[in-house]
């Protein structure tokens, strides 16, 4: 007989308690909500796991009704994914929409040697810069629709991504708030399992969609459970360079992770204010961000 | 001695809502008198909500104020715990927690220490109290008052117990973290709440009830798990976690009498003691007088 190959891998001192934490969440999520007036909620639904597990959240927390799955595909995007994204759709039975983002990317960088506004050397553009703009035409799309169906924009973005900045900055990281921010990959994949995704979407390796057979660990060169280990030990438990050389892990991939971390630290703040006045929002004008007056009661 | 009914109101402030909150404390207070407590426990700031930064300013109370004494007035026959940002007559701002009885404010507790690490900011906005007293109260024994990060600096329950208190009276808002799986009960936050809190129980050899809050400010979460323990540090009654709860407990003072029988911890204490060394450390801080901590110079 073969033994079933296990759904993902996690790494021991990353394993959480996952009752806890999805009352936590849903606690969380109400009251993100709530506190902003809002009954509903909307966010982009890519078939990965990341987005799934937010859904799974929220429908968890307010009920399915209440919260709009966009499915955002470009036209170079993976039909699997846009199948999987249905799967979670109908799992949890919640309103959907597609919008094709592809004449909004292409409208800028030009298709078919078309030029767009971007002009024609934007035809050229990177695959980055491609990226960038699909995650900004697909925050566009969550925007206008957060408007249309009254509901907030749930970010999906989860720890090691926003670590290591491999995010979009208002892109896939714009949003009201975000469930999972605080929760590495593995525990994603934990957390996920607990709430029933789908198990072909927990299973399948992570990708930015950006192009077929694209992922995440074959384009970084890492696996997700050292990265997040990694990560655990020199962040949450403060670890240093010489420290984790000593635990086993390689100097040359601490470095590198270290200056990842280093380099996309504006990636996880708000825009540095010029301070002229006498009392400077961020600085020293600090509300939190709901107050008496901010939503209707 | 009579057991005394303690409620803790276990709720979740809405920020910056000082009326909404009034009004829930209010509703909380005479449906726990009613069903006859004596000693009702509401959280740290329940009045304002905790993470206010510079709101701190706009939901100020005098000490004197007429809503806290409406509350007050509430507290026939029975004591009330409540907590808010007080203003001073030179309006500094504290996070405060009053007792209220028979119908007026007997005493008045200011934070001592104000946690301005991690994710806490409370130095910030906030200025710390100077005095911890024991105080005498209707329900027959002293109480000492405490919030939330001093119950992290163990001199405050031993000084509170010195000082006469038999019933040590923590409010909270704790904001919960660690889920790692590894900890018992699932949360790292509660599992070092309920050590410390079991470990002042027995080594005070008083009642020791601890209210924490509810909710959700900003980005944490508050985990609750209100509780009251006996002198021998047994758990009377536990409150759920994250969920709001107006959880009753008797508890028999006499316990407490029984317990320092026999196990007469405070008798033996040696206060002069603690005050001769403390004494000498501040010196010694200070430059005052050699530091005995110091490294030798070597020969």
């Amino acid at each position: 007989m073969i033994p079933a190959t296990p759904l993902f891998e996690l790494p021991a001192e990353l394993a959480i308690d996952t009752g806890i934490a999805r009352r936590v969440l849903a606690a969380f999520i109400r009251a993100q909500l709530h506190q902003a007036g809002f009954e509903r909620a909307v966010l982009g639904l890519s078939g990965g796991i990341d987005s799934a597990l937010v859904a799974f959240l929220v429908a968890e927390a307010i009920g399915a009704e209440r919260l709009l799955c966009v499915l955002l595909p470009y036209r170079a995007s993976s039909p699997a994914s846009r199948a999987d994204a249905e799967s979670v759709v109908l799992r949890l039975g919640c309103p959907s929409e597609l919008v094709e983002i592809t004449p909004i990317v292409d409208g800028y960088f030009g298709h078919d040697a078309m030029p767009g506004a971007g002009g024609p050397a934007a035809l050229e553009a990177s695959a980055l810069r491609r990226g960038n703009a699909m995650a900004r035409a697909r925050m566009l799309v969550l925007y206008d629709r957060s408007v249309t169906w009254r509901g907030l924009v749930v970010g999906t973005g989860n720890k090691t991504e926003t670590l290591i900045g491999y995010t979009t900055l208002f892109g896939d990281s714009a949003c009201a708030f975000n469930p999972i921010g605080d929760l590495y990959k593995s525990q994603v994949r934990q957390l996920a399992a607990a709430v029933g995704v789908p198990e072909a979407i927990i299973r399948k390796a992570p990708s930015a969609d950006l192009w077929p057979g694209q992922t995440d660990e074959a384009e970084a060169g890492f696996s997700y459970p050292d990265l997040d280990r990694l990560l655990y030990w020199m962040i949450d438990k403060r670890r240093s360079d010489a420290e984790l050389a000593a635990m086993g892990f390689e100097p040359a991939t601490i470095d590198r992770i270290g200056r990842m971390v280093a380099t996309s630290e504006f990636k996880r703040q708000v825009p540095t204010i010029a301070k002229l006045g006498p009392r400077t929002p961020g600085v020293d004008y600090l509300y939190p961000r709901r107050r008496p007056g901010s939503a209707p009661t | 001695m009579q057991p005394l009914r303690i409620a803790l109101a276990q709720l979740a402030p809405q920020l910056g809502r000082l009326d909404a909150n009034l009004a829930r404390h209010h509703e909380l207070l005479l449906e726990a008198r009613a069903a006859g407590a004596g000693l009702i426990v509401f959280p740290e700031l329940g009045l304002t909500g905790y993470h206010l930064q510079d709101l701190a300013a706009e939901v100020a109370m005098r000490a004197d104020d007429p809503r806290l004494l409406a509350l007050a007035a509430e507290t026939v026959d029975c004591s009330a715990v409540v907590s808010f940002v007080e203003e001073s007559t030179d309006h500094r701002q504290f996070i405060a927690a009053a007792l209220l009885e028979d119908g007026v404010v007997r005493h008045v507790h200011r934070k001592l220490y104000l946690p301005t690490y991690g994710l806490f900011d409370e130095r910030r906005f906030f200025a710390a109290g100077d005095a911890l007293r024991a105080v005498s109260s209707r329900i027959g024994v002293g109480v000492g008052l405490a919030i939330c990060e001093d119950f992290w600096h163990l001199h405050v329950p031993a000084l509170l117990a010195l000082d006469g208190a038999q019933v040590l009276v923590n409010v909270a808002s704790s904001p919960g973290r660690d889920v790692a799986a590894v900890n018992a009960g699932g949360l790292g936050t509660a599992v070092s709440w309920r050590t410390l809190l079991r470990t002042y129980a027995q080594l005070t050899t008083s009642v020791v009830v601890f209210c924490n809050r509810v909710g959700v400010d900003e980005s944490v979460s508050f985990w609750g798990g209100s509780m009251v323990l006996g002198p021998t540090g047994d758990v009377i009654v536990e409150g759920p976690l994250y969920d709001e709860a107006l959880v009753f407990a008797e508890v028999p003072l006499g316990d407490v009498r029984r317990e320092r029988v026999g196990l007469p911890l405070l008798r033996d204490e040696r206060p002069e003691l603690l005050a001769r060394e403390l004494g000498r450390i501040v010196a010694e801080r200070a430059g005052l007088a050699e530091d005995g901590t110091g490294i030798p110079a070597s020969g």
